[in-house]
């Protein structure tokens, strides 16, 4: 971090980057039944012959209906695990612990034919790369076909009509010639607007978009993400947006939440977190988003240290090796996970100051964090 | 309001960007460019095989023409005057120079004759057409052994990976691809036809004789040839149907909530299957290799016991033809495989750029 | 708070006791690696010490040279361990002789292979231009040809015998092993390390010798082992067909072939060659399967 003023620096940018978005995003309100719960979920994995690694530890949120909640983290911070969690697509070498439970029903421990009902049917999922995610050597019309027959006793031109409903669902063009195509045939874009109608084929009630968008260019990005949100207003789905892109979280989340190391280290709606950033993780995510404001070669703030091994004991906060903050504290025990003001949730002994309105910046080790 | 390219699109019909410029559109080109494409692959191999091919008989004409022993020695026996063996020497046009008999051969080859056997004077390719058909139904049925074997048995090990299916089914194949062909030929005859009697252990009865007895008389030989290659098969399949359950496809397929055997049969084994067929058709010169004494123990009146024979014998023309066979098979199955890598394989039949 | 876990298992790993279960795990995984190489390794070892050491402090009798008086006796008969054969030869002595002779094949077409295959395909894939195409094409013709007709031909030519047929199982081993390497060396041949050694002036044959043999090298003993138990066939299969070791010469090939005749009276005289032949191949297969395993994991 690059001194004093820079813990008040994200702020006013982030929060206006969040008010642009504030028209995208869904308006705050009061929000519908929860359609996800994750409670205290942990992964760990223990591939044959080497060591335990701890890939998420004491994973806890909620996402109600018809809002957006983003998990933010680095490579490693263990968001894809916990993503393939849920969806029990985790490989054989995972131990879940934990509870996650859609709409009421326990996922954890389900046998994988229980699990299979409930997988592309309530809760469904999209993947990064679309174009290694299809068959290549299947049509992309028989591939949701194939989705939609695997939950309703349909005929074939039944699933074929519905693929096809689905494709225009998706804004694809020239949606019956598409579905006689081949992967290889559509643009990146285009492929993922197959993957969304995949997903959506049987209307689940949960949506997670696993970086969905990191492989695509900037404006096919806003195009994917204008559509997701169009159709989560459309029908009333939840999503699960998983991605390392802050700006893109500030633009369409409801609510973010902060993972580094496999544990959360931030939660709050995302106005909140931007205004009011506590974390110096996430305070350092934020100034390492490119702003426009800033002069030209301005150089990005980086972090110096890498991201801890999970297969080692973590004693104390992860961070504390990286942080500017880092205190006595820090290294010896880990900050508790806990609600300190109403929806904003963080583990930090020294949190950073509330945000433009503070006059100091960064103080020392000695002072806690001030409310 | 036209749109141009993709980079220059309006925000009051930013879905047209998603439209490929016109003129490019992909999808299906119709039957036309795919035979098109097809047949410029198909030729374009077949030229650089040809080279190949010319260059195995060459070689096969001088390391036949360099084993010691006269041809004409060997036919007439111990007991022959060296005026007779002159006599037939000039007969069978043996005394001519290497390279005159060479290019006699060859421009005979390129118009259909391949000249007639030493001993007994038959047309090379009349005894070609009468072996041929034995052998290729032995390796025909051979080659379906082989996938029998192989498919499922890759395809249920690769479900659960080290499980007891699984350590049970490599070992086997380890071991089973060490047994030589005329190996478990013996052995079969052994415990089938010798103590069992299910099975003949000598002999062919041709399709005339019946299909079911044309099968009988086959079933031994082929296991013989098949299953130890059945085995190399599995093996292969094994390693490719997990790589490709690894892929991210596969993780798509099971995010839907597919049954894991329908993802397994559905989309990773046919997309594992391509490597196989690069294998089958590599593996084509060790099959006809095995042909030669599997045919002997079984006494099928085949290429490979003909070929036993010509060798010892001496008679070239016979055993060029034979080597002819052999590398024209080796060669158009490798075509065959390519072309049927094109046919299956959308990414390459559909040869054109997406955006 | 409290932590609703529902797999107790997970709680367990992560006690003290779930650690040391992970400690077990991994140490059975290195487990099963290792017998996976070293029982064949073993058996293999126990093979060539029986046919090569055996006979010089073991009271064997000898293969050859049976009187017709022993013909046909059983098995467990003193001093004849196997019983004898149609010839009153001792039929675990011929075992044993004749797996002198096949481990002697196996090995010497599989060295003929690696250093003269090795050094061809080496060649061939490391210079560029008309060597390159040249030794492509011969090397494609070679492959293309075939190896059994080859095989076949040039032990008909040159008369039975141990040494013949290691010169005929050769001309297939070594296109064999060239392109094997071929193959290697053009993967190798752009790496930095190879440009690297140029760039600093080292002589071609320097670098072909010193810095890419020793990485073809693993792969290619490991398709020696390979090659040694698809040489001890061909070498069964050529005497079988009379082309290699001749009678009264022990040899398993022969030894089948003999035993043929006598199959449904006696089938031990086919079996035990058979197995021998079996047990070999897989035990080199087994080994050489468990060697790539190892290597391609690193």
């Amino acid at each position: 971090m690059t001194g004093a003023g820079a813990a008040a620096g994200p702020g006013p940018a982030a929060a206006s980057v969040a008010a642009a978005g504030a028209g995208i995003a869904s308006p705050p309100g009061p929000t519908g039944p929860t359609v996800l719960e994750v409670r205290d979920l942990s992964v760990r994995f223990r591939p044959r012959g080497r060591d335990e690694v701890r890939a998420v530890s004491g994973l806890s949120y909620s996402v109600p209906a018809g809002r957006t909640v983003a998990i933010i983290g680095e490579s490693g911070s263990g968001k894809t695990a916990s993503s393939r969690a849920i969806m029990g697509l985790l490989p054989r070498s995972a131990q879940v612990s934990g509870s996650v439970t859609l709409s009421g029903t326990e996922l954890i421990g389900l046998s994988p034919r229980s699990l299979r009902r409930y997988r592309g049917q309530d809760v469904a999922m999209i993947f990064q790369d679309p174009a290694r995610s299809l068959n290549p050597t299947m049509k992309v019309g028989p591939q949701i076909a194939e989705a939609v027959r695997a939950h309703q006793k349909v005929s074939r031109a039944a699933a074929r009509e519905r693929a096809i409903e689905l494709f225009q669902l998706v804004r694809l063009s020239a949606p019956a010639q598409r579905y006689n195509e081949y992967p290889h045939q559509l643009s990146g874009g285009m492929r993922q607007r197959v993957m969304i109608a995949m997903a959506l084929s049987c209307s689940p009630k949960l949506l997670i978009a696993d970086e969905a968008t990191t492989a695509l260019d900037v404006t096919t990005q806003a195009r994917i993400m204008r559509l997701l949100t169009e159709l989560q207003e459309q029908l009333g789905m939840a999503i699960l947006m998983i991605s390392h892109d802050l700006g893109l979280a500030a633009c369409y989340a409801d609510e973010v939440v902060v993972m580094y190391a496999g544990r959360t280290v931030e939660r709050a709606p995302v106005r909140e977190l931007f205004r009011n950033v506590r974390m110096p993780y996430t305070s350092a995510l934020l100034g390492a988003v490119p702003r426009l404001d800033r002069a030209a070669h301005t150089p990005l703030p980086v972090v110096q240290g890498r991201p801890p091994d999970l297969s080692a004991d973590l004693a104390g906060c992860p961070f504390a090796p990286r942080c500017p903050r880092a205190g006595e504290k820090c290294a010896d025990r880990q900050p508790p996970f806990a609600e300190h003001k109403p929806g904003h949730w963080y583990a930090c002994w020294y949190p950073l100051p509330d945000g433009p309105d503070a006059a100091d910046g960064s103080d020392g080790p000695d002072r806690e964090g001030q409310r | 309001m036209t749109v141009q390219s993709t980079n220059r699109t309006t925000t009051a019909n930013p879905e047209a960007a998603l439209e490929p410029p016109p003129g490019t559109r992909p999808g299906f080109q119709g039957p036309g460019l795919l035979r098109s494409s097809l047949l410029r692959l198909a030729v374009r191999r077949l030229l650089t095989a040809i080279p190949v091919v010319w260059g195995v008989t060459f070689l096969g004409f001088t390391v036949l023409n360099l084993l010691p022993g006269d041809a004409a020695q060997a036919l007439l026996g111990a007991d022959a005057t060296p005026q007779e063996v002159a006599k037939l020497s000039r007969q069978l046009h043996l005394d001519q120079p290497f390279f005159t008999r060479y290019w006699n051969w060859l421009t005979g080859a390129l118009s259909g004759h391949l000249g007639s056997s030493l001993g007994s004077g038959q047309q090379v390719t009349t005894i070609l057409a009468q072996r041929l058909p034995v052998t290729f139904e032995l390796l025909l049925f051979a080659f379906v052994i082989s996938l029998l074997i192989a498919i499922p048995v890759a395809t249920f090990a690769a479900r659960k990976p080290g499980g007891i299916f699984d350590s049970i089914t490599t070992f086997i194949a380890l071991v089973g691809l060490s047994i030589a062909p005329y190996i478990l030929a013996l052995l079969l005859i052994l415990l089938f036809a010798v103590n069992l009697s299910w099975f003949p252990a000598l002999g062919w009865t041709p399709i005339s004789g019946g299909l079911g007895s044309n099968l009988r008389s086959l079933t031994l030989p082929a296991l013989s040839l098949g299953f130890p290659i059945g085995c190399f098969y599995t093996r292969l399949l094994r390693a490719d149907v997990l790589e490709q359950l690894e892929e991210d496809y596969v993780t798509t397929a099971h995010a839907k909530g597919l049954a894991g055997w329908r993802v397994l049969m559905r989309h990773a084994t046919p997309n594992s299957l391509f490597g196989l067929i690069t294998v089958v058709a590599l593996n084509v010169g060790t099959l006809l290799g095995g042909t030669v004494i599997v045919e002997q123990i079984f006494g099928l009146p085949g290429i490979g016991e003909e070929l036993f024979q010509a060798i010892q014998t001496r008679d070239f023309p016979v055993v060029e033809g034979i080597v002819v066979v052999f590398a024209v098979l080796v060669v158009v199955i490798g075509l065959l495989a390519d072309l049927l890598y094109a046919v299956l394989d959308p990414r390459i039949r559909y040869d054109n750029p997406g955006q | 708070m409290t932590i609703p876990v529902s797999n107790e298992a997970a709680a367990a790993a992560i006690t003290a006791a779930g650690a040391s279960r992970v400690r077990a795990s991994r140490a059975r995984g290195r487990l099963r690696q290792s017998l996976a190489l070293y029982l064949p390794a073993g058996l293999l070892v126990l093979i060539i010490a029986a046919c090569f050491l055996y006979p010089l402090v073991g009271n064997v009798s000898p293969p050859v040279g049976g009187s017709v008086l022993n013909a046909g006796l059983p098995a467990g008969t003193p001093g004849f361990p196997l019983g004898t054969d149609a010839s009153g030869n001792d039929i675990f002595s011929r075992l044993l002789y004749g797996g002198r002779v096949s481990l002697e094949v196996g090995a010497a077409t599989q060295i003929i292979g690696i250093v003269l295959g090795g050094l061809i395909g080496m060649i061939a894939g490391y210079s560029r231009g008309i060597l390159a195409a040249v030794l492509m094409r011969v090397l494609d013709v070679l492959i293309a040809f075939p190896s059994l007709v080859l095989a076949l031909a040039i032990a008909e030519g040159l008369g039975p015998g141990e040494l013949h047929v290691i010169w005929a199982l050769s001309f297939y081993s070594v296109p064999a092993f060239a392109r094997l390497a071929r193959a290697a060396t053009l993967r190798l041949r752009d790496q930095n390390f190879m440009l690297a050694a140029s760039m600093s002036g080292t002589p071609r044959w320097r670098i072909v010798l010193f810095h890419l043999a020793p990485n073809l090298l693993p792969q290619q003993l490991t398709f020696a082992l390979l090659g040694a138990g698809v040489a001890i066939i061909q070498e069964g299969a050529l005497s079988f067909l009379s082309l290699g070791v001749p009678p009264p010469g022990a040899s398993w090939g022969n030894m089948i072939a003999s035993g043929m005749q006598t199959m449904s009276v006696r089938p031990s005289l086919v079996l035990l060659p058979c197995l021998a032949l079996l047990i070999t191949v897989a035990a080199l297969n087994l080994m050489g399967d468990a060697l790539r395993a190892r290597w391609s994991a690193r």
